[in-house]
């Protein structure tokens, strides 16, 4: 089931977004959590757009002791993120935009793993565990 | 050697049994017998022996599935765990000392005696613990799902006002079912004020004042307002203390005077009729 | 593709109908600015109620929408946000305070309407 899509212009966020939604529906989340997917992959795949020009988001379902969740997988070669708690922070942004980034992704979904090392790019995991 | 504990226990039953269930009574606390007749405990007793012995002579599969079946019971009976174990240790004592007097064990077998016992009652204790913990995890998730269902229905009260009584203590998962009832409910009946009763709600620290601003927020999203009511003095004092800011929120101490100025806010009132004869 | 922008009065009505894309979204920022010009209208009636997820890039490109279209004289009136949707928006930390919203269309022309008349 898992598949990836590459983030090479602004079409792929919503290409991303559409298979995370269509994978939402078909594991049987329901309509709210379907939207926080859809949103989380939403910015992971914009975040790759704006800040690392390409990179690939992919989506896995996943089982771990009798639950069933699906996983987004967002993976760049970009400049990679230098102070990751700074980031992590709400309210801070690099875009002038509203500053949800990351700590809302992290919100919207049950796990979020990060590791970034700047030159190198950044991956990131997220998971979201269905009820 | 296994065969002589075997044959041992097997002939002796009874005695084992009465032995068993006197040094029991005279060990294990009180609760586990108050929770059940002489009758049921004594059947109960001899159920577990055999169980004990069944070890023995049945394939794993069958043994484990039995063992399970008597683990559910004895927890439901509420048995506690140590009062197993103990019955374990007092099961090994009795053999051990009756296997002695008549003369099966003697002091040049003993070790191949302990081992062969250890051998046979090492799986045993794993599997009633393991019984007992699952029958734990069990109980515990079903609980979880109880208190779930539990959560927060929204009533539609008047055209346009709708409330949501929340009762309990609020952790975020529960916050978010909550939310997602709420806003459905708002929808679903077109409501355009819904007041959050707190009266059942012990205790407000930041977490649940937090979660609670979120649903209003949501709430102000999808076209409707919200309102806090039922804030009993000590609630009120513990916000204030804790810095929390509710300002966007309306707020009253009760749900009658909620409902007034909700009605007040979609421009209708109560008023008294005079009765005409 | 464009997302029509209808006149009622001095009201102008969206109903956004499909899932928005980045272009999208700032064309119609365009558009909407450019109509509430042409017409004066005093009232923005954005729908969303087909509308189920929104990012922060679209949630700002409607923040922003808003306060331009104040700018010019025009309130814009929010109606048919999704559940789903706006816990989304709550849990992405992105509260659009100070927008109006109605549950629907049609409590969202009254409400509008009651707003102007103040």
């Amino acid at each position: 089931m898992d598949s990836c899509v590459k983030i090479i212009n602004e079409w792929d966020i919503v290409a991303a977004r559409q298979l995370g939604r269509n994978v939402a529906r078909d594991l049987g989340f329901g309509t709210v959590d379907q939207a926080r997917i859809t949103t989380a992959i939403s910015e992971l795949a914009r975040n790759i757009y704006l800040y690392a020009e390409q990179g690939e988001v992919c989506i896995e379902k996943t089982e771990s002791g009798g639950k069933i969740g699906l996983v987004i997988i967002s993976e760049d070669q970009g400049p990679g993120i230098s102070d990751l708690r700074k980031v992590m922070e709400d309210g801070f942004s690099t875009s002038g935009g509203l500053g949800a980034g990351l700590p809302g992704v992290k919100r919207l979904v049950d796990e979020f793993h990060i590791e970034s090392n700047p030159g190198e790019g950044t991956l990131i995991k997220a998971i979201k565990w269905l009820r | 050697m296994r065969k002589l504990i075997f044959n041992y226990v097997q002939t002796h039953k009874g005695e084992i049994l009465n032995d068993w269930i006197e040094q029991m009574r005279q060990q294990a606390d009180e609760r586990t017998f108050t929770a059940m007749s002489p009758q049921m405990f004594t059947k109960t007793s001899s159920e577990f022996i055999e169980l004990l012995i069944s070890n023995f002579t049945e394939t794993e599969r069958e043994f484990q599935a039995k063992l399970t079946g008597f683990a559910e019971k004895i927890v439901k009976f509420g048995w506690p765990l140590n009062v197993v174990t103990l019955g374990l240790q007092t099961f090994r004592q009795i053999v051990s000392d009756g296997m002695r007097k008549d003369g099966l064990v003697d002091r040049d077998n003993f070790m191949e005696f302990v081992t062969e016992f250890d051998h046979w009652m090492f799986p045993l204790n794993d599997a009633i613990i393991a019984s007992y913990t699952n029958t734990w995890e069990r109980t515990v998730s079903l609980q979880k799902i109880a208190l779930q269902e539990l959560s927060a229905p929204l009533i539609p009260v008047f055209e346009k006002i709708s409330v949501m009584p929340l009762i309990g203590t609020i952790d975020t998962e529960r916050a978010k079912l909550i939310m997602e009832n709420l806003l459905n409910g708002v929808v679903t009946h077109r409501s355009e004020v819904v007041l959050i009763d707190i009266t059942g709600v012990p205790v407000v620290d930041t977490m649940v004042a937090h979660h609670i601003i979120q649903a209003a927020d949501a709430v102000r999203l999808v076209g409707a307002k919200c309102m806090l009511v039922g804030i009993r003095p000590e609630i009120a004092q513990t916000i204030v203390t804790l810095g929390i800011n509710l300002d966007q929120i309306v707020t009253t101490s009760t749900l009658k005077k909620g409902i007034e100025e909700a009605l007040e806010m979609t421009e209708r009132k109560i008023i008294e009729v005079e009765e005409k004869r | 593709m464009r997302i029509p922008i209808l006149k009622l009065h001095d009201t102008l009505l969206i109903s956004i109908q499909w899932e928005l894309d980045d272009q999208t979204a700032l064309q119609f920022q365009e558009d909407l600015l450019h109509k509430i010009h042409e017409t004066s209208a005093r009232g923005v009636v954005i729908d969303l109620t087909s509308i189920d997820f929104i990012d922060s890039f679209i949630a700002k490109v409607l923040g922003d929408v808003i306060s331009m279209s104040e700018l010019m004289g025009a309130k814009v009136m929010i109606t048919g946000i999704q559940p789903a949707v706006a816990i989304t928006l709550i849990e992405l930390g992105i509260r659009l305070e100070d927008v109006l919203t109605a549950l629907d269309l049609e409590k969202g022309l009254e409400k509008l309407q009651r707003e102007l008349e103040d």
